[in-house]
Formats: C-alpha cells, sequence, structure tokens
C-alpha cells in the first residue's frame, strides 16, 4: 500500500472498478491513469449528485474558470480559496491529518520541493490526467505531478524610469546605488523566490565567474560561503522584503522600486498600466523556471466534479476550453503542445536555470539557516 | 506529623462543612455578533475568567442604537455592572457625557469608560478608491491615474454590460453619505486640493487655511458634479444609507465598478472572498493641475467599555476592564489564543506594513465567525509595534493585507507635516450641505452668484 492513504487507494480503486476498465500504467497511480477515460459529460452527470467543489489555489485567476466552468455546468458550484503555497500546503496537510475533506482540487507552486515531498510523495494529491488531454501535455508536464503552467520567477525593471534595462550582470544588484529599490518577495514565505535563490545556489560557480566578468577580479569567498551565498548577503542590503509578488509588482508601479524579484505571471498586470518589464538576458541569469501544478486531493469527497474541473483547468481535449485561458497570459507558457505560449519570449530565449528539487529538499536546513539570518538582521535593522 | 494533623483536620471539616466558596458574580452586556459564536464558551470570555476570578454572566445586546439601549437599561431594574461596546453598538463620548454627569455611569478622577485602541493602526490613509480591475482587464484598460482616466474608465463601465446579464445595470461610481469615508466625492475633491474632511477641510499643511472656498476646490466640485451628470457618480449615493451601499458592493452579480473606504473590510464582507478579490486599490488620482493628496486620519480610541453607576460590584467591575488593557489580554483580543492562532515573530517575516515584523499570524480569525475573541468589542490597547508589526497569513482575501498594501501605496501622497485644525461640526454641517447641492445640481457650481453665496456663508470661517 505504501504511502498512499487508505481512503485515496480506495477512491481510485473504485474509480477504476466502476469504469471497468483496470488497465493502469505502472509508473503512475490510479488516480492519474489516462487510459481510464470519463467523458465530461458522464462527469457532469454523476458531479451533480455532489456537494460544492472546493478549490484552493495559489492563483486568483482560478476565480476566473470557476466563473467559466459553473456558466458551462449549471448546477455545480466552486469555492475558491486563495493562499499562499506554504499556508496552501499547511492547509492542505492539516486537513488530511484531521480527516477532514475540505479539499478537492489544489493548484499550487511546486517548486521548492515542499508541495512534492510533503503532499505528492504522502499521497495526500493525487495527480489526474485523461488520456484525451495528456496527449497534448509537453514533455515532462504529466506524471506524478501535474503541471499545467511554466512560469518563473525573474528579474523585473521599473519601465518608467529606463527605457532598457540598466544592468547585464546580476552582481550589478549589490551596487549600493540600489540600497532600498530592489523588492523581493521573502524567500521563507514564497516558494518561487525560495526556488530562485536555492537554484542560485547550484550554480554558484556561475555567479562566481559573472562576478569577475563584473568586476575584473575573482571573488573573495570567505570560508564556508559559496558564491550564490556572498552574492544575497550583499544584494540583501539593497532588498525591500515583501510577503508577494503583488506587493513587487506595484512597488515597481508606483515608482518605488528600481527592480524587482517576482513571478513572471504578474507581467499580465502590465495591461492595468504597471509600469515594468522583463528582465530576459543577464550575465549569469535573470531568474528559474517555474511551474504550477493542478492535483486532485486524495481526501476529495467530490471526486467527479474534482476531475471534471482539473479536466476545464487543463483547456479540455481540444486545448480550447476556457478554464486554461485566464492562465495563458503574459508571463506564462503553455504546458500543453497545441496551446500557445502566453509570453511573447519563449523560455528557450530567457537566460533561466532550473531548480533541482531534490537538491533543494535536501539544502532546506542550510537554506532556512541562511535566509534565516539575512532576514533576521534586514528586521532588526528596520 | 502531628504539626500537620490538625490543618488537615480543619481543611477537611471547612471541605465537608462549607459549601465551595462561589465567584463573585459580574454581569457584563456585551454586544451581539455574528463573528463570536459563544460568548459562554470564548476563549477570551473564559480567560478573563481565570484570570480575575470572576464569574462573567454575559447579557447579549441585540441592537445597534446605544443611547437607546442605555436609556432603557437604566430605566429598567436590569443587574448589569458593565456594558460594552463595539461592532455595530458604538457610543460617542459627547453621548456619554449626559449619563456620567447624572451620575448613571461611573466616574473616577476623570475616568468614565475603558478605550478601545487596537482596530487598526494609529494614522493613515482615511480614504482609499477601490476599483473592479476585473472589469479593468475586461475592457483592456489600465488602472486610471488622473481624473480624466477615472471618468474615461467610468463611461466603459457605465456603456458596456460587464456583468454581461444583458442589462445596463453597472454602477460605475457608488458611494454612500453616511461618512466621510465611503463618499467620493471627497477624495474625488483631494485630486485638486487638501480636502480634509476629517478637520472641516481646513488644509492639514497649516492647521489654518479653509480649502472648501478656493478655486481649486470648486474645480472639484466641478468635476464631481460632471460625472453626476453623465450618470457615473450614481445618484443613489445621496440617498442610500451604508448598509443598502454595502449591499449592492457585495451583489454576487458584479454591480459596481468603484467606490471608497478606509478599510475594504468596512463595506466587503469577510465571509465574500470572490468579492474581495474583484476590487484593487487606485493610488490617489491626480487632478487637473497635477494635484493628488490622501486624506489623513487618526483613529480616537473607542469606547470600549463603561461601569454603570448603580453598580454595587464596582471594584471586581474595575478589576476586569484594567486587566483587558493590558497587552497580554489585549493580544488576545485582538489576535486570539497565543500558539494557536498566532504567535510572536521570530524576525524571519514581513510585516503588512513594512515594519520590523512582531506577530505571525497562524490563523487569521478577525472578522469570521470564531470563539477565540470578542472580534474588537471591549476594551483594548495593543501596543502599535504589534499592530504595524503584524505579518500576512498567507491569505490573499485577507482584508488587513489588502488594506495594508493599500495604506503602503497611499503613503507618499500624506501630508508631511500636519497641524490639524479643530473639527467645527457647525462648519462641517455648511460645506457639507452645499458640496451635496453642487453634486446634486440643486445648486449651480459653475454660476458665480450661486459660489458667491456659498463664500458669503463660508466667511464666517474665514
Amino acid at each position: 500500500m505504501g504511502r498512499i492513504p487508505k481512503r485515496a487507494f480506495a477512491l481510485a480503486v473504485s474509480a477504476i472498478l466502476c469504469l471497468g476498465c483496470g488497465k493502469t500504467e505502472d509508473s503512475l497511480p490510479a488516480a492519474a491513469d489516462a487510459s481510464v477515460y470519463e467523458s465530461p459529460e458522464e462527469l457532469y452527470d454523476k458531479a451533480l449528485s455532489e456537494d460544492v467543489l472546493i478549490v484552493y489555489t495559489v492563483s486568483t485567476r482560478a476565480v476566473d474558470a470557476k466563473d467559466s466552468f459553473e456558466k458551462a455546468y449549471p448546477g455545480l458550484t466552486v469555492e475558491i480559496r486563495d493562499l499562499r503555497s506554504p499556508n496552501l500546503i499547511d492547509a492542505v496537510e492539516e486537513d488530511h491529518e484531521k480527516g477532514l475533506a475540505n479539499c478537492d482540487v489544489v493548484i499550487c507552486n511546486d517548486n521548492s520541493g515542499d508541495f512534492k515531498s510533503r503532499l505528492v510523495d504522502t499521497g495526500i494529491v493525487l495527480p489526474y490526467m485523461p488520456q484525451d488531454i495528456g496527449a497534448h501535455m509537453k514533455e515532462g508536464m504529466a506524471g506524478e505531478m501535474i503541471t499545467f503552467l511554466s512560469e518563473a520567477e525573474l528579474l523585473l525593471y521599473n519601465s518608467a524610469r529606463y527605457d532598457s534595462c540598466p544592468i547585464d550582470n546580476i552582481w550589478a544588484l549589490t551596487e549600493q546605488k540600489y540600497r532600498g529599490t530592489i523588492y523581493m518577495p521573502n524567500p521563507l514565505r514564497s516558494f518561487s523566490t525560495y526556488a530562485f535563490c536555492g537554484a542560485c545556489m547550484q550554480h554558484a560557480e556561475e555567479l562566481a565567474a559573472a562576478y569577475e566578468k563584473y568586476c575584473g577580479s575573482p571573488l573573495e569567498i570567505p570560508e564556508g560561503m559559496n558564491a550564490a551565498e556572498v552574492f544575497w548577503s550583499r544584494a540583501s542590503e539593497n532588498i525591500v522584503f515583501t510577503n508577494s509578488s503583488d506587493e513587487v509588482v506595484e512597488a515597481l508601479g508606483s515608482g518605488a522600486a528600481d527592480f524587482g524579484i517576482g513571478v513572471s505571471s504578474k507581467l499580465r498586470l502590465k495591461d492595468l498600466g504597471y509600469d515594468m518589464e522583463a528582465v530576459y538576458r543577464l550575465e549569469p541569469f535573470c531568474g528559474c523556471r517555474t511551474s504550477v501544478a493542478v492535483m486532485l486531493a486524495a481526501d476529495s469527497p467530490n471526486v467527479n466534479s474534482a476531475r471534471l474541473f482539473v479536466r476545464w483547468l487543463l483547456g479540455e481535449a481540444d486545448g480550447k476550453g476556457e478554464g486554461y485561458k485566464p492562465f495563458c497570459t503574459a508571463g506564462t507558457w503553455s504546458a500543453r503542445e497545441d496551446v500557445a505560449d502566453g509570453n511573447p519570449v519563449p523560455l528557450s530565449e530567457i537566460d533561466l536555470i532550473e531548480p533541482d528539487q531534490e537538491k533543494l529538499i535536501s539544502d532546506r536546513e542550510h537554506m532556512e539557516a541562511f535566509w534565516s539570518g539575512i532576514l533576521r538582521q534586514n528586521n532588526q535593522e528596520k | 506529623m502531628k504539626k500537620l494533623i490538625f490543618p488537615i483536620i480543619l481543611l477537611l471539616f471547612l471541605g465537608g462543612c462549607g459549601s465551595k466558596a462561589q465567584p463573585s458574580v459580574l454581569r457584563v452586556a456585551l454586544p451581539w455578533s455574528d463573528m463570536v459564536q459563544d460568548p459562554d464558551s470564548n476563549y477570551y470570555i473564559n480567560w478573563l475568567e481565570e484570570r480575575t476570578g470572576l464569574e462573567l454572566q454575559i447579557t447579549l445586546i441585540r441592537q445597534s442604537r446605544s443611547e437607546e439601549y442605555l436609556d432603557a437599561l437604566l430605566s429598567s431594574g436590569a443587574d448589569v455592572d458593565v456594558v460594552m461596546f463595539g461592532g455595530d453598538f458604538t457610543i460617542s463620548r459627547e453621548a456619554l457625557e449626559p449619563y456620567i454627569a447624572s451620575g448613571q455611569i461611573w466616574s473616577e478622577n476623570g475616568v468614565s469608560s475603558y478605550d478601545n485602541y487596537g482596530s487598526s493602526v494609529r494614522g493613515g490613509a482615511g480614504q482609499i478608491l477601490w476599483i473592479n480591475h476585473e472589469w479593468l482587464e475586461a475592457l483592456g484598460l489600465p488602472i486610471p491615474s488622473t481624473t480624466e482616466e477615472f471618468k474615461e474608465v467610468l463611461k466603459a463601465f457605465a456603456s458596456n454590460d460587464l456583468n454581461g446579464n444583458g442589462l445596463a445595470d453597472e454602477i460605475p461610481l457608488l458611494g454612500c453619505c453616511d461618512n466621510y469615508a465611503e463618499d467620493p466625492a471627497e477624495f474625488l475633491l483631494n485630486a485638486y486640493v487638501n480636502n480634509d474632511s476629517f478637520h472641516s477641510r481646513f488644509d492639514p499643511a497649516d492647521g489654518s487655511s479653509l480649502t472648501a472656498g478656493t478655486s481649486a476646490w470648486r474645480k472639484g466640485v466641478s468635476y464631481c458634479r460632471s460625472l453626476c451628470e453623465e450618470g457615473l457618480f450614481d445618484e443613489r449615493s445621496f440617498s442610500v444609507n451604508e448598509e443598502q451601499f454595502c449591499e449592492l458592493v457585495n451583489s454576487p452579480l458584479p454591480l459596481v465598478g468603484a467606490f471608497t473606504t478606509a478599510s475594504i473590510s468596512d463595506v466587503i464582507y469577510p465571509v465574500n472572498p470572490e468579492v474581495m478579490a474583484r476590487y484593487m486599490h487606485v493610488a490617489p488620482l491626480k487632478g487637473e493641475d497635477g494635484a493628488a493628496y490622501a486624506l489623513y486620519a487618526e483613529d480616537a480610541p473607542a469606547v470600549g467599555a463603561v461601569i454603570l453607576g448603580r453598580s454595587t460590584r464596582k471594584e471586581e467591575a474595575k478589576k476586569l476592564l484594567s486587566l483587558m488593557l493590558t497587552e497580554e489580554a489585549s493580544l488576545i483580543a485582538r489576535y486570539g489564543e497565543e500558539g494557536v492562532d498566532w504567535e510572536f515573530s521570530d524576525g524571519r517575516d514581513v510585516s503588512i506594513y513594512g515594519d520590523a515584523s512582531t506577530i505571525v499570524t497562524r490563523s487569521y480569525i478577525r472578522n469570521s465567525p470564531q470563539n477565540k475573541h470578542l472580534n474588537g468589542i471591549g476594551p483594548m490597547n495593543v501596543p502599535e509595534r504589534y499592530l504595524r508589526g503584524v505579518t500576512w497569513n498567507g491569505l490573499n482575501s485577507d482584508a488587513e493585507y489588502i488594506d495594508g498594501r493599500a495604506q503602503m501605496s497611499y503613503s507618499k501622497y500624506l501630508p508631511e507635516h500636519i497641524e490639524f485644525h479643530e473639527y467645527d461640526p457647525e462648519l462641517s454641517a455648511y460645506t457639507d450641505e452645499w458640496l451635496k447641492a453642487f453634486l446634486k445640481g440643486e445648486k449651480d457650481i459653475r454660476s458665480d452668484e450661486e459660489w458667491e453665496e456659498y463664500l458669503n456663508g463660508l466667511s464666517r470661517w474665514q
């Protein structure tokens, strides 16, 4: 039985048995079985006898998906609970431990390793990938986790103040002239920021080489530190830590910030008049790739509604469904081969690094200690 | 051993023949709140009972008219020692005066009430403009930054069926006249002149210049009138009360494009996160001459509780209310149970207001149905470092986080040096009345004669 809870196992088995189709891909839990086909009509029919669908999400765009879903499927009601990633994971985990079936679908940033280690590996959330949609997913998007959108934690600059990005090397962010004008979410509270900071540790040598290019001399690295830690120690003196990327873009919009480090999907707020642009080219990198996962809660009491909603979010079989559209905006990249990226610049043309999730999980203690020191120092100086 | 026998026998004797000492009973009248589930089992009430050794017998007040309630209570023989205030049941100090003078409310050494100082940070923008960003996005329009752009946005709100019901029922801009914070005209006038309605429209920069008679103020009123004429500033704003105004904003079918308030939670119900998600703050708008001010407000502490003059348990009452003003009690009253609902920050978090973090909320229970505290009712004194140092609980619909971000955006528009003029009710009534008449078209703001008539009346205060 392993790590999958009894109830989730029973749910998955019963789903297979009910449909009379027991063939399961060996590598995937049953709930993710792409060979089990349930048409939207079949799911809708069964969902009508279920309760309100509860979605825990880190993205406010889920509200748009809810609206179109409720219009498409009269009689079904979705309740959105919009939470920050760490709080979402705490809530799902706590519900599960208490045996509370409070949640049906989870939409969460899966970058820090917490989502994987605490919810996926423990079987608290399960993948669901219908075959007719799975055939259109990009490589690596549908496995033990269903990644339905790629994003990035990215350097942004104030486009009202600068016609083009005023820096070409990341070490410029440590210059004193930018003191108090770089805004970044607290990496211990923002998973995507944590992923970027953690990925920097994994690319410390590139940072050291970039320093030499920037300053013309090798970086002096104190014993017990690496180049990434030196970089963040220096840059943090200039950084205003925030609670979220929303505050970062608001600071850019109000003119308080020269630079921001935040989640790329906030680039959609440019349409609302925020003066900011993404930095796509920077020595040695301008951010890291991140992603958003959608999963079924193993304890979901409304499994048919949940599956129908996941189909909706994934854009249905042809990718043209209304549920995926709110997510395909500037700063996002499609997880489907048949749906165009929301961002005009493809991921391949952006200097992004890729965080190694297993390393993020194993480095957790060290990262927490390092960032706790920086944040406490920052807090004391206020 | 012998030494111990006698006291033990004595204790057994006393314990056996006497009844167990009963705690003193204190009868407390507490305003009913749908955010407090059961006062009898409420964590804070129980904590207060344990700390004071008193048994608090709670009588719920199920009305909002505090003076009517006090009159009825005092003319009855009801056995109540303490009356608490808060939520919808509030009273001003002025309204308390006659009761104090007659001795119906206890007073000693100038102290007649116990304050409530803990609902919000002290000092900041007292009026924020909120706009329906879903409608902006649907129209592909940017957030307005000038009064001219704002008007164009309101026109677009009015002329498109943005809620998709096939009816032209969208309300571009709505307010109510119950208080200044919810009157959009007050906000819009700040795009022309420092329109400090909380201080009878004297410029807070010097405390002596009356801005309500300036040409810039007239220009602002003229702009507001044009919004009324074009049906953008909804005429219901002059007739609805706060409750009706809130009902319209909270409609499940989006109806309202923009409104103003001090705190988003004053208007949007906490159980309505999806409505909360519709709105975002807009920084103070710039007027035709580039002016942009934010209205500064510094909340005076509210009356938290009083002791009735006829109470025979005044010492017990004082013991309870004094305890409620301590830091330990106030933190429970504001944030709930330590270690469960909140904990002291270890310095790794970021405060909502950008200050040093002090409080981390694990479960943000304010303004939601709970049984940990009285949801702001009663006396408390939360130190500023906690109010400003509270961190975000991660819930995007957390009203305090939404307010905090708006406050940070408005901070640079607040006056740097403040010299408030004392609020003059007569002057305020005069300007309020004329402003309303100008906006409704009962007086013509563009008519020099009527403007002169207004100025003549205003000259009494200049």
